[in-house]
């Protein structure tokens, strides 16, 4: 086992063991391999110019660096632009880890011989490396092994991190691809404990769907950011595959003339909900209300009401259905009933006799207060939002965003966002 | 009319998301250490520090501007930039450096606390453990925001020297003198007190807050020229009201031959202003600038120190996810806490004197800048200009110089 960290600075010898000059870098190639293999080592004598010595000149690295031939026969290896520089580009800068779905440091990095190739195996993330890069590994390993105890090992296999560099956009791609597979939520707490630079280059990276998933669960701050950084274009097309309850939120954080510009740029229907939903105060329930939710006319009978939801393209775009709501000709909210009793229910029964007919409700200007508190003591998973005068339904407010109020999420309860 | 009106309130809208920084570590300069180091200066040595004031003055908006600008450029923090550009044992020593710097300043802060409320007649044993919760709570909780406000208005205090000085009708002909015309004595007990004017005025802990505060807003290298009004403001700023600060101790208490060794000589200087009143409007300001530097120091520190490893950090992970995080916040406010309480401890003379060592350390942060501020591959071409560079080294000699002559006076006497 060896690394990176022992590499650098250490003498490289020839064939017949004269010296060549001291090793200052790793380049490593094929980045989408699971071990991508060593390429060159970069080398300065001196105050001479960097160059390369390719890896099939390289006859043993450890416990020194020794060539297979004499220096005369060095032939120089011309980087071809796709390589990692382990040191320059990777040795103590921050990478994600996409196992863990965190922000690490890379501490070192581990190198194997892998049949006759040397190969980048893992990255060294925890206290050993920093211990041997301190020249304390081994004193605090023998003082651990009189103890009893041994040293947590904190390598993290190559293939589950994901390095980042936001001025390379082609290396950036195979980091993206990795990193997109997480939950939004994951996602977005790594952004938030990536430096600026590099939360911003990964985020436009994104598709529109994995952007806006991800802004729909990143404080404000970071939302305005990384939607500043992006073409009005592009900033209206995220903002359509957000809900429209967080669209608005987002508006109303921005400035009017930006806001305004989003707005006339978004297709007509989604900018005529986040209108609607802009109306109300941000801590009211009209404020907090998504106008994506599923609605049946009232007369119809449990079978029918379930072919209406598969066709219904409203229905299919709500990401989450507890309940089914059931409406008038004019709008107006008739009665609820829950998915499961829509499912239990025998198909021929109309749906009058299985939903409620009385259910909880609130107006857009409820506070949120009082909204989380109704959901709390029905212990509802959503509730209607009703105007007061015409009975018309408006929204929903669903469970997660009413608790917002009372159990604020942990981006809400932070200070500056470096703390 | 109208719409220029709203132009109007917009620009000023955007100057307030963008200042801040400045307004809080010049209020930093004016935090219980400065007060007592300005006091202590003004009353031993009367005008005679007011060059070196200019001086730290300058060193102030000259570091600040860098650290603001290295924000900006590179929207990382220090910590980050060190680690990534020195590798593990020199961003080891350094952090260890800024550990024991801002560790003494904050023990500075409970110090201040301690004295501020003892003035009030409130003992330190109930007081300084109070405040500690309090600000562990305020923090943790994250209503941090609006208590900031509140703090900011308290420290406001400090303004009264300005006032004062022109109720008392200082030598202004004297004054303006010893602003211009340095004089430097070889005693350790003075080049104590240099030390420690400048290690009050720039210290580490606002470097790193600087630049993880501009990276955190954003701010981008075409909006920076905002920035940096805001950094050379706020830092001259602070400054001005420490000049006031020298001069009102020393028209008053210099002139009567007292040399302040607690709070409540200190607070006489405020006694022409005032009268008897003197003592609740020092400890008004000594409290507000206190809570609100160790509300801020403890964390900054932590965070600096966690980043520069990599371990987790942050309020928004929980005890559990981020144990070094939240152990080393709490490990630096309880062991602040202990020494302040220590019976007996002299707490004028502590906060003070924290503030030679934080002199001492600084260096060790400058020349780690200066490098990272003149790499044009980090900085792409917003590197250092010849004056910043000059300076800063000078500086650092200064202190190098100070640091020497401290160390060799004793055994010449």
């Amino acid at each position: 086992m060896l690394y990176a960290s022992q590499l650098q600075g250490r003498q490289i010898w020839d064939a017949w063991s004269l010296p060549v000059g001291e090793c200052v870098d790793v380049l490593v190639g094929a980045l989408d391999r699971p071990y991508p293999p060593l390429r060159a080592l970069a080398v300065r004598n001196g105050e001479s110019d960097m160059y390369f010595i390719s890896a099939e000149q390289i006859s043993s690295l450890f416990p020194s660096i020794n060539l297979k031939v004499p220096q005369t026969e060095i032939t120089s290896y011309e980087p071809r632009g796709d390589e990692l520089w382990l040191i320059d580009q990777v040795l103590d800068r921050q990478i994600v880890d996409t196992e863990g779905r965190r922000v690490v440091r890379v501490n070192d990095l581990q190198i194997m011989r892998i049949r006759d190739q040397f190969c980048l195996t893992g990255v060294d993330v925890g206290a050993q490396g920093l211990l041997r890069r301190l020249g304390l590994g081994k004193p605090v390993q023998a003082v651990a092994n009189a103890f009893g105890r041994s040293l947590p090992s904190g390598v993290i296999p190559w293939e589950d991190v994901a390095p980042l560099q936001p001025d390379e956009p082609l290396r950036l791609q195979v980091s993206r691809d990795k990193i997109t597979r997480l939950p939004p939520a994951d996602i977005a707490s790594i952004l938030n404990d990536l430096d600026r630079r590099t939360s911003e280059a990964l985020a436009t990276a994104f598709s529109d769907e994995t952007l806006a998933d991800t802004l729909e669960e990143s404080p404000s701050d970071v939302q305005v950011a990384v939607l500043s950084r992006l073409s009005p274009g592009r900033a209206a097309d995220i903002l359509e595959e957000m809900g429209p309850d967080e669209a608005a939120d987002l508006l109303a954080d921005l400035s009017r003339e930006a806001s305004t510009e989003l707005l006339a740029l978004m297709e007509d229907e989604e900018a005529e909900e986040v209108q609607t939903l802009l109306r109300y105060p941000v801590d009211s329930a009209g404020g907090i209300m998504t106008t994506e939710f599923a609605r049946v006319p009232d007369h119809l009978t449990i079978g029918q009401t379930l072919d209406y939801l598969r066709r219904s393209p409203e229905a299919t775009e709500d990401e989450v259905m507890h309940y089914v709501y059931l409406v008038d000709g004019q709008a107006r909210l008739q009665g609820v009933i829950s998915l499961r009793d829509l499912v239990m229910a025998p198909r021929d029964d109309p749906l009058g006799t299985w939903s409620d007919d009385d259910p909880v409700t609130v107006g857009p200007h409820t506070s949120q207060e009082d909204v989380a508190y109704l959901v709390a003591k029905y212990d509802l998973l959503a509730v209607p939002v009703v105007d007061e005068q015409t009975g018309e339904l408006l929204g929903i407010v669903t469970v997660d965003d009413a608790i917002d109020a009372v159990l604020p999420t942990a981006w809400k309860k932070r200070i500056p966002r470096f703390f | 009319m109208k719409l220029r009106l709203q132009n109007w309130l917009r620009r000023i809208g955007f100057y307030l998301t963008i200042f801040g920084p400045g307004l809080i570590t010049a209020s930093a300069d004016n935090d219980a250490p400065g007060i007592a180091t300005y006091s202590m200066a003004g009353s031993t040595y009367g005008y005679r520090f007011l060059w070196l004031i200019v001086v730290v003055t300058v060193g102030e908006v000259t570091i600040q501007e860098i650290a603001a600008r290295m924000g900006a450029v590179t929207g990382k923090g220090a910590a980050d930039l060190i680690r990534e550009q020195f590798g593990v044992r020199v961003t080891a020593f350094s952090m260890l450096c800024l550990l024991l710097a801002n560790l003494g300043t904050t023990v500075a802060q409970f110090a201040g606390i301690a004295a501020g409320m003892e003035l009030l007649g409130v003992t330190r044993y109930v007081a300084v453990p109070l405040a500690a919760l309090a600000v562990g709570y305020v923090v943790l909780r994250g209503s941090y925001e609006r208590v900031e406000k509140i703090l900011l208005v308290l420290s406001l205090a400090a303004l009264s020297y300005v006032v004062t000085a022109f109720v008392i009708r200082p030598a202004w002909g004297d004054v303006l003198r010893h602003a211009i015309v340095p004089t430097f004595e070889m005693d350790p007990d003075y080049i104590l007190a240099v030390l420690a004017t400048i290690g009050t005025t720039i210290t580490p802990w606002a470097f790193v807050y600087m630049q993880a505060s501009v990276a955190d807003k954003g701010v981008t290298t075409e909006d920076y020229r905002y920035t940096r009004v805001d950094v050379v403001g706020g830092a001259a700023w602070g400054n001005v009201v420490s000049a006031f600060i020298v001069i009102c101790t020393a028209a008053t208490l210099y002139s009567h031959g007292v040399q302040v060794e607690s709070a409540e000589q200190a607070a006489l200087a405020l006694e022409p202003l005032v009268g008897q009143w003197a003592r609740y409007l020092f400890s008004t300001g000594l409290l507000g600038a206190s809570l609100l530097a160790a509300s801020v120091l403890p964390l900054s520190t932590t965070y600096a120190i966690c980043e520069a490893f990599g371990w987790e950090r942050g309020l928004d992970h929980r005890t559990r996810e981020a144990p070094v995080f939240y152990g080393l916040y709490a490990a630096i406010i309880v062991l602040s806490v202990l020494v302040v309480l220590i019976p007996g401890i002299p707490l004028f003379l502590m906060m003070w004197l924290s503030q030679s060592v934080n002199a001492v350390l600084l260096p060790v942060l400058l020349i780690l800048v200066l490098k990272i501020a003149n790499d044009g591959r980090v900085m792409k071409g917003w590197t250092n200009s010849r004056f910043q560079n000059l300076f800063t080294w000078g500086l650092t000699g200064l202190i190098g110089v100070a640091t020497i002559a401290l160390l060799i006076t004793p055994l010449l006497n």
